[in-house]
Order: C-alpha cells, then structure tokens, then sequence
C-alpha cells in the first residue's frame, strides 16, 4: 500500500462505530436544529460531512445506499419534498467516492479545500430541485452552509479518526 | 482438482458489486421517483409514515435536551419577568373576557335571529389542544410539527389556531406526530373576508418578497381596501369555520399598467413563535358534496404550484 510520507497507519475501524457516528450526527443536526438555529439556511449540514468522511474512509462499508437511506430519513424530518436530500445525499456520496483516493494525499486542511466544491454542488443540486418542483429559494445566506461544512471537515475527520489511532497494545509508559 | 481453482470469479477483495456510477444511476432515479410521487401523484404518504416512526426514537432522544433547557430556562426566568407576563396576560383576558361577554350577548341575539329566518344552525366545531414542538428544518417552506397524530385523533386538513388567529393547516399526519403547514408558507392560500367591507378574497403565503407575510391576491386595482382592514375567514371553503382573525392589511400597492393591486398583509398568528395551538376539526364534513371532483381541493395547497 503506498502511503503519503508521515501519514499513521491506523487500526481498523469498528463497525457499529461507524453507524454510532452516523446516528449520533442525525440526533445532533436535530438538537442543534431545536435548539440553535431553527430554519436558518446557513447552517450546516452535520449528516452530509460524516456521510462524506465514512464514504471517503471506509467506502466498502459506508456508500450510496446508506446516503440514499439517509436522506430518506432526512427528508422526513424535515418535512420537505421526500427524495430531495435522498437525491442530493446519493449525488454526494457518488463524489465521495470518485475523490476517496486522491484526498488521502492531503492533510486535513487541505482536504477541506478538497471537499468544498462536494458541498456548494449538493446545495445547488438541492436548490434546483426545489426550483423544478415548483418550491421557492432559501435565500442568499444557503451560500454560507458549503463553507460551513467545509470549515467543519477538519475537526469531524480528526475527530472521527480517533479511535482508530489507539495504539494496537497501549502500555502506561505511551501515551494515546 | 477444487472447482474454486479453475473460477473466474476474483478473489472476495476485489468483489465490490455493480459500479459507483451504475449504484448512483439507481439511486438516483429512486429520488427522482419518490419526488415525482410526492409532488404529482401524492402517493408517498404511507411510506413517509413507515419512515416516520423508524425515525421516532431518534427525534424522541433529540427532544430531551429541548425539554431541558426549556425547563432551566423557564425556572431561572426572573420573578419580575413573570410578573410582567402576569399582568400583561391579566389586562389581555378582561380584554377578551369582555369580548366573550360580548360575544355570548351576540350568540343569543344571533340564535333568535337565525331561529326566525330559519336558517340552519352553525356547528360548533369540537378542538383538541396541542403543542408545537419544533420548526420544520426545511428552508424552501414554512411547517411546524405538533405533538399529536393519528393515534390522537388529528385529521388531515383540519385548522390549527392560535390564542392570536389562524396559525396554518394539518397537511401530514403521522401516527405520532403531525405537520402543519404556516398560513405564510408558499404553498398555502386561505379565504378570508374583509370585516370592514365584508369583500372576500383568498390570501397566498408569500415568504419571499417580504419575511414571513401573506399577500391578499386577485383584488381589483380599484377594491376598496385600506391598510389595517382586518381579514377573518370567509367560511366559504367548508374548512375553516367562519370569523377566525387571519391577518392585517399591512400596504397596498396600486399600479396604473397592473389589473390587480399588491396587497400584503401580516399574519396576526405568530407564526414564528407558537407553542400551544388549538387545532379545530375542519367543518366541511357535513357539506353536500361538490358537483366536480376535486381531490385536492380541500387541503388547501394546489393553490401556489406552478
């Protein structure tokens, strides 16, 4: 397997870690979407980066059928049209997995210039559904929620990464 | 010699089913059927209930944390505070505890009335209490959710009211929980009747040019309406039961090169703002039925699609 200098080998990743994650960042786009923000336009969409971060980690596990269920479940929280972010979810999980292998080259700053233009076409793609479906705009500050997702990248991947990076036999004389 | 030897199928590894581009065509025309289905044929309703209820648990855990909050917020909420709400609530019910007064009087006078000239009594439309519970994430409509659902007795198209007027419409009903689509969604258009002229009209939902507002449409550039008319429901729809205060006349827009005049009004409801709302069955059960069929008539929405 060929590496990026300096890159850390990790430990495989636990399965049910992974559909934790994936759950958990639904609960907290809903919390976040009570609590903080409500309909602002701006916000960003949590589900959408781990979706993108499991599909470019761990693209044999996590694909279009798990963005597809998603944005079915997404669709119906939110009220919206149903197979809207189904759509918009299985386009982006699509261009996931065509950048999965060249975004191991980067450190993680730059792969969140990497994965902005994932993001701003998703919320295009999602603006032009709702056009064609006869809905209406959101609004000019939806052009501020692909930055926000992008500005989210690095600490989710370096977050997400965590357990993995455990050494395989940690003694008390290492630290992680 | 092992059959698996002379196989041609690769090894587990490199087995990684149809490719990406095949997976996203499927996919993504399942989305574009399901989009279809819910805007044209609108037939999606069992499927968005089944999904509904796979989501629940998740929506029932991300509702704690709300509840809460809610609670520390409302017990450190300043005696003072309270006692401001106390009083300005106080002085709001002799208000409308005179206007009840007022309205029983007209009640009885309008009874006699109606007994003389033999008209058929009104119904009384029976109502549950419900609570919102959150704002719908969607930023292309305006929709709440509310606490109750089928299980509770929540019927499709029935009026949902606040203490200020009318708030919206039940458009989805779930087993658990159901949507209420705002009076200032796009979508959605309302009846209504100028209590000054008594001219009916209906009002559109109109979130874009103005924040949150309604747009009193197809008026004549020279109708008699003036800014701070008030507008109830007309009753003519046979959903809304009829004198629930809908909006204010905010400004009118009279054009010399337009037929009609731009009339935007606010909402009286808060529509950005309600917690407890008073959700009314809808009153056209008893009406004869229409002459043409209409399936969509009821629910109110086919007004605004293109």
């Amino acid at each position: 397997m060929i590496m990026r200098p300096g890159q850390r080998l990790l430990m495989p990743v636990n399965p049910s870690f992974v559909w934790a994650s994936l759950i958990g960042s639904l609960l907290i786009h809903m919390v976040a979407n009570m609590l903080l923000w409500g309909r602002a336009a701006w916000a960003p969409d949590l589900p959408s980066i781990v979706l993108v971060f499991w599909t470019v980690h761990q693209t044999r596990r996590v694909g279009m059928a798990t963005a597809f269920v998603a944005g079915m479940l997404l669709d119906v929280y939110q009220g919206g049209l149903l197979g809207q972010h189904a759509m918009t979810y299985t386009v982006l999980s699509y261009l996931a997995i065509a950048v999965h292998r060249r975004l191991g080259w980067f450190s993680v700053t730059d792969q969140a210039l990497q994965v902005f233009p994932l993001f701003f076409l998703a919320h295009t793609l999602e603006a032009v559904l709702s056009l064609l479906m006869g809905g209406s705009l959101p609004g000019w500050w939806v052009v501020l929620a692909p930055v926000a997702e992008a500005l989210l990248w690095p600490p989710v991947s370096v977050l997400l990464l965590a357990p993995q990076r455990r050494a395989p036999d940690p003694d008390e004389n290492r630290p992680l | 010699m092992a059959r698996a030897t002379l196989g041609r199928e690769p090894p587990a590894f490199f087995r990684q089913g149809p490719s990406a581009l095949s997976r996203l065509i499927v996919f993504s025309s399942l989305a574009l059927l399901a989009m279809v289905a819910d805007v044209r044929w609108h037939m999606v309703q069992p499927l968005r209930a089944a999904l509904s209820v796979v989501l629940y648990p998740v929506q029932w855990l991300a509702m704690r944390p709300l509840i809460v909050v809610d609670a520390v917020r409302s017990s450190l909420d300043g005696f003072s505070r309270n006692e401001a709400d106390f009083q300005k609530l106080r002085q709001q019910l002799s208000v409308q505890a005179q206007r009840a007064n007022l309205a029983e009087q007209l009640l009885l006078e309008n009874r006699r009335l109606r007994d003389l000239i033999a008209l058929q009594q009104r119904l009384e439309s029976p109502s549950h209490a419900a609570q919102v519970l959150y704002d719908a994430a969607d930023p292309y409509s305006r929709k709440v959710v509310m606490d109750k659902g089928e299980v509770q007795g929540m019927r499709l198209g029935a009026p949902v009211v606040d203490e200020f007027g009318v708030l919206g419409q039940v458009t989805r009903v779930f087993p658990l929980v159901s949507e209420v689509t705002l009076i200032t969604d796009r979508g959605h258009a309302i009846p209504v009747q100028n209590t000054r002229t008594g001219a009916r009209g209906v009002a559109y939902g109109d979130t874009s040019s103005h924040a949150d507002a309604l747009e009193l449409r197809f008026m004549a550039a020279n109708a008699d309406v003036a800014v701070g008319d008030l507008l109830t429901t007309s009753g003519v729809d046979g959903v809304y039961p009829p004198g629930l205060p809908v909006a204010r006349i905010e400004k009118v827009e009279r054009r010399t090169d337009a037929v009609f005049a731009r009339i935007y009004c606010v909402p009286l409801a808060l529509v950005s703002g309600a917690s407890q709302v008073l959700v009314i069955d809808p009153v056209g059960a008893d009406n004869p039925a229409r002459p043409a069929p209409a399936p969509e008539a009821k629910v109110g929405k086919s007004g605004g699609r293109r």
